[in-house]
């Protein structure tokens, strides 16, 4: 039974698929989808509205930062991102097109990606995996006139772990760039001078005060 | 016929053996010094609905305070019977206010972010009376030998010699989170040196350095509370 279980032709394909497993372990090619759900933020909103356009390009955006890596943060970077503006504001509607922004609310905020940049332990010399996402906040008044465009940069990083797999580091660091847009986000979004000027135009510092 | 005569040892070749045994040994063993500050004392009383949380600074550039030595370190202060809330529960549950950007790196920053009553009523909620804020990590300082494998159709093997020196580094400080105030301080240096001797199979002879910091830096943790069952 043994001799049957063991015989050439059956340690044939388990050699292979042996060989595959550890070569695939060894590629320096990454495709990760981050998928992680992200907690709500706790923050007392502003009485302000707000639009927030997530476009298509946005909601399904696919970065490669590099040839060898590919970083699918659509889904993610929308939950995080609608969780942080519920947070900011008390009245918020999400859209995925300017076209179809209600005009009820006074702020339209449009964010995209300008660029999203992967650094490894091959290329840092540090045992750490690190992702930068760099965002810009288009925002506007309900008008149309531009208020701001905000550039609003995220970083990341996670230890390298041994046996651990390129992609899952690349994910956990990319899912800390992500909390660290949000913590940006809540921390900064208010002391942005135009923001500051166009909350105290429309007296709603004294509102909220 | 005739006695057997099993071949033994003289009692120089005994002791010579064992001589090199604990050599190795101890060569394996890390050397871990622990520097502690405290304005009292005394031990910081823990009342049984009262929770510590261990958390680790994440701001440096170079490093990361590792989430592996983060745990080890509260498991051993659960395990003196002293509650501890997991890192990354408190974590979410105060998103995005202790996240590496927004973390209170020094005491008015901490006050200030406890004047906001969603944030002091968390902490509350979960009965966290003491924040440790763990920084540090556990480095490759030097290494040397070469140990080469090979592998051929009559077999293989493993032939040379290597040895690496690992330092760990953390620093613990201890925040009061009702008075707003340190409690103390403690900083543990461990460093060891590990060998690999290649004798047709590989013989690891690793020296747990970062394990050694652990343990003593969460004995001396625990030293610093005293609770109703562990006075």
């Amino acid at each position: 039974m043994l001799k049957k279980l063991f015989n050439k032709t059956a340690i044939k394909p388990i050699a292979a698929l042996l060989l595959v497993g550890i070569l695939s372990g060894c590629s320096s090619s990454a495709s990760v989808q981050v998928t992680s759900d992200f907690p709500t933020v706790l923050s007392e909103p502003k009485p302000v509205s707000a639009s927030i356009v997530f476009d298509e390009s946005f909601s399904n955006y696919i970065a490669q930062p590099n040839k060898k890596t590919v970083i699918d943060l659509g889904t993610a970077q929308v939950k995080l991102l609608s969780n942080a503006f519920n947070g900011l504001f008390d009245d918020v509607e999400f859209v995925s097109d300017p076209e179809a922004v209600s005009g009820d609310h006074k702020l339209v905020i449009i964010p995209s990606i300008r660029e999203v940049q992967v650094s490894t332990p091959s290329d840092n010399y540090l045992n750490v995996f690190e992702v930068w996402i760099k965002y810009n906040l288009e925002i506007k008044s309900v008008d149309g006139e531009t208020i701001d465009s905000w550039f609003m940069p995220a970083y990341g990083k996670t230890p390298d772990a041994f046996m651990a797999s390129k992609s899952s580091a690349i994910e956990e660091a990319a899912v800390i760039a992500l909390r660290d847009a949000g913590a940006k986000l809540m921390l900064d979004f208010y002391r942005i001078p135009a923001i500051y000027g166009w909350m105290m135009e429309q007296q709603i510092l004294e509102e909220s005060k | 016929m005739k006695p057997t005569i099993k071949p033994s040892l003289n009692p120089i070749s005994k002791l010579s053996s064992v001589l090199v045994l604990a050599s190795i040994l101890a060569g394996c063993s890390a050397t871990t010094t622990i520097d502690e500050y405290r304005p009292s004392g005394e031990a910081i009383d823990l009342n049984a609905d009262e929770r510590v949380v261990v958390l680790g600074r994440r701001d440096a550039g170079h490093y990361e305070t590792d989430r592996e030595f983060i745990n080890c370190v509260a498991k051993r202060m659960q395990g003196a019977d002293i509650g501890v809330v997991p890192e990354q529960q408190f974590i979410d549950s105060i998103y995005p206010w202790f996240e590496p950007r927004t973390a209170p790196k020094g005491l008015p920053r901490l006050k200030r972010l406890m004047q906001d009553p969603l944030i002091k009523g968390q902490v509350d909620q979960q009965s966290v009376r003491y924040l440790v804020w763990l920084d540090g990590s556990t480095e490759t300082l030097d290494q040397g030998g070469s140990i080469s494998c090979a592998i051929g159709p009559g077999g293989g093997g493993c032939f040379g010699f290597a040895q690496w020196d690992k330092l760990s580094v953390y620093e613990a400080i201890v925040w009061d989170m009702t008075n707003l105030q340190e409690m103390g301080r403690l900083r543990v240096d461990s460093e060891g040196t590990s060998y690999l001797i290649g004798a047709v199979a590989p013989i690891p002879l690793l020296t747990p350095v970062k394990n050694d910091a652990c343990t003593s830096l969460g004995n001396q943790l625990k030293s610093f509370f005293s609770s109703p069952e562990n006075p």
